[in-house]
């Protein structure tokens, strides 16, 4: 489910791809030393979008150079621990939680197995991160529980389920000072897109499988291919990133605007392309680490 | 606010960049991108802030000798769901009522419950029904929504305009996403137009 959003580095300038690097390396220190090293595993590209947006916002923006398990050798730039990385932090903690919860429910056998004893091992974590977004952790909760009821009941519509989804997102960013009307319009529509272009993704998967996918449901595919509602699945995703561009528009960032504006309107255009196009491939390829 | 810093320009810009960096933010924050965004008001907000700014500025430097030419965007195109409707008289016109000032007034949750409530399902049910969907972001449901209402009533011009805004790409408003297979399509049309140059041309 995780792992679309992500930049264009092509068309990224230099210091803002290490930038972007940066932040993610932040996120990933501030997960480590709230939450332990362990739950650094689970750390995705969607939760570093999260965290960039936050961080954008705050007056300060410093950065300091550390070391990590990764980069042993050289220190790395890395965003300094801010009230934006703390909540991007939880939040990401949170969601590791309830997705390998979903595993366990939705899984048999050795995946099941795994994300059991993984979820043990994150348990403590996850608690304290659950104690840090109460209100975020208990809507979270309710949300996969709706979604889950709608997958059972097989229902034919892409937006109902994106919806529960989407929601999740929107409720990461609820209550974060002023902006938080336009962050959580931002959220959840980039969280509707997620959900869709997971959908597009598991198609053939999906297909091969019999598994719940509302993009099959909604076309009535008879194939497991995308190629007859290419153009339809295009139009609904990007209405979706231009909800989610005409929010973040509204917003005053301090810094980072170039990199935003890549990912909404490069970044995530680009994997909505290359996902219809069945091009997409999770690693970017070789050395992309996490963009395109 | 200091003006140049709202459009983004410096103090030493000549007058036709502070125009351009108006024009530019003027088409970003137009007020039909957010037609029947829960937003607006924000953008109209901040549309504001932008005009006062050229105002301003170009008040300042008309007094330094220079006329200014060009007026500031006003209007919005008006896009409420209460005003210039008039055609509908059926059995729930009161109801259907409720729900367009329910969602003029931005209470989408209310609008919903009022129109579930009605089993009776004609062309306006499905246009109202379509204008919720797209206030959330639904914007598949709203789509469909919307076909139902043009199909069943393919007269009905307030019908038609919110399926023409669904459906074309006006629906992105100001948002250009850049996808890539633009610049590939180009590039193979030109490597394809090489070869064939080459074929005509390249023989001995």
């Amino acid at each position: 489910m995780f792992g679309f959003v992500r930049p264009l580095r092509g068309e990224l300038k230099v210091r803002e791809w290490e930038r972007f690097q940066s932040v993610y390396c932040g996120l990933c220190h501030t997960i480590r030393s709230r939450y332990g090293l362990l739950q650094t595993v689970m750390h995705s590209y969607d939760c570093t979008y999260l965290a960039l947006v936050l961080c954008a916002l705050e007056e300060e923006g410093a950065s300091c150079r550390r070391r990590c398990i990764l980069h042993p050798l050289r220190r790395r730039t890395c965003a300094s621990e801010s009230e934006g990385l703390r909540r991007a932090a939880a939040v990401s903690v949170v969601l590791s939680w309830h997705k390998l919860a979903d595993t366990v429910r939705d899984e048999r056998g050795l995946k099941r197995f795994g994300a059991r004893a993984l979820q043990f091992l994150l348990r403590r974590g996850y608690r304290k991160a659950a104690r840090d977004l109460p209100e975020f952790d208990a809507r979270t909760r309710d949300c996969l529980d709706e979604l889950d009821r709608l997958e059972r009941q097989r229902v034919v519509s892409l937006d109902r389920p994106a919806d529960a989804f989407a929601r999740i997102l929107r409720a990461a960013v609820a209550d974060s000072g002023t902006d938080s009307r336009v962050l959580q319009e931002m959220f959840y529509h980039t969280g509707r897109w997620i959900y869709l272009i997971d959908a597009c993704d598991d198609v053939a998967e999906d297909f091969a499988s019999g598994s719940y996918n509302p993009v099959i449901l909604r076309w009535q595919l008879a194939q497991p291919s995308l190629a007859p509602v290419r153009e339809e699945m295009n139009h609904t995703l990007l209405q979706s990133l231009a909800a989610s561009y005409h929010a973040y528009i509204l917003l005053r960032p301090h810094r980072d605007a170039g990199i935003i504006e890549n990912i909404l309107c490069q970044g995530l255009p680009e994997v909505t392309r290359q996902v219809l196009d069945g091009t997409f491939t999770n690693h970017g390829g070789k050395n992309r680490h996490g963009s395109l | 606010m200091d003006p140049y810093k709202v459009l983004g320009v410096s103090p030493s810009a000549t007058d036709d960049e502070v125009k351009r960096a108006y024009r530019d933010l003027a088409r970003k924050y137009h007020p039909d991108n957010y037609a029947d965004n829960p937003l607006a008001d924000l953008a109209k907000e901040k549309m504001q802030e932008i005009n006062d700014a050229y105002d301003t500025i170009m008040k300042q430097r008309q007094n330094g000798g220079y006329s200014a030419g060009g007026q500031s965007y006003g209007g919005a195109r008006q896009d409420s769901y209460g005003g210039a409707y008039g055609g509908y008289s059926g059995a729930n016109a009161g109801v259907y009522n409720q729900v367009r000032n329910a969602i003029n007034v931005g209470n989408i949750g209310m609008a919903e419950e009022l129109l579930s409530r009605i089993s009776q399902r004609d062309a306006e049910w499905h246009y109202l029904r379509a204008a919720i969907c797209y206030r959330k972001g639904w914007f598949d449901e709203a789509m469909q929504e919307i076909n139902q209402a043009c199909a069943m009533a393919p007269n009905n011009m307030e019908y038609r305009r919110l399926q023409n805004m669904l459906s074309n790409s006006a629906a992105y408003g100001g948002y250009r996403p850049m996808q890539q297979n633009d610049a590939l399509d180009c590039c193979t049309q030109m490597l394809c137009l090489n070869c064939l140059c080459n074929c005509c041309g390249g023989g001995f």
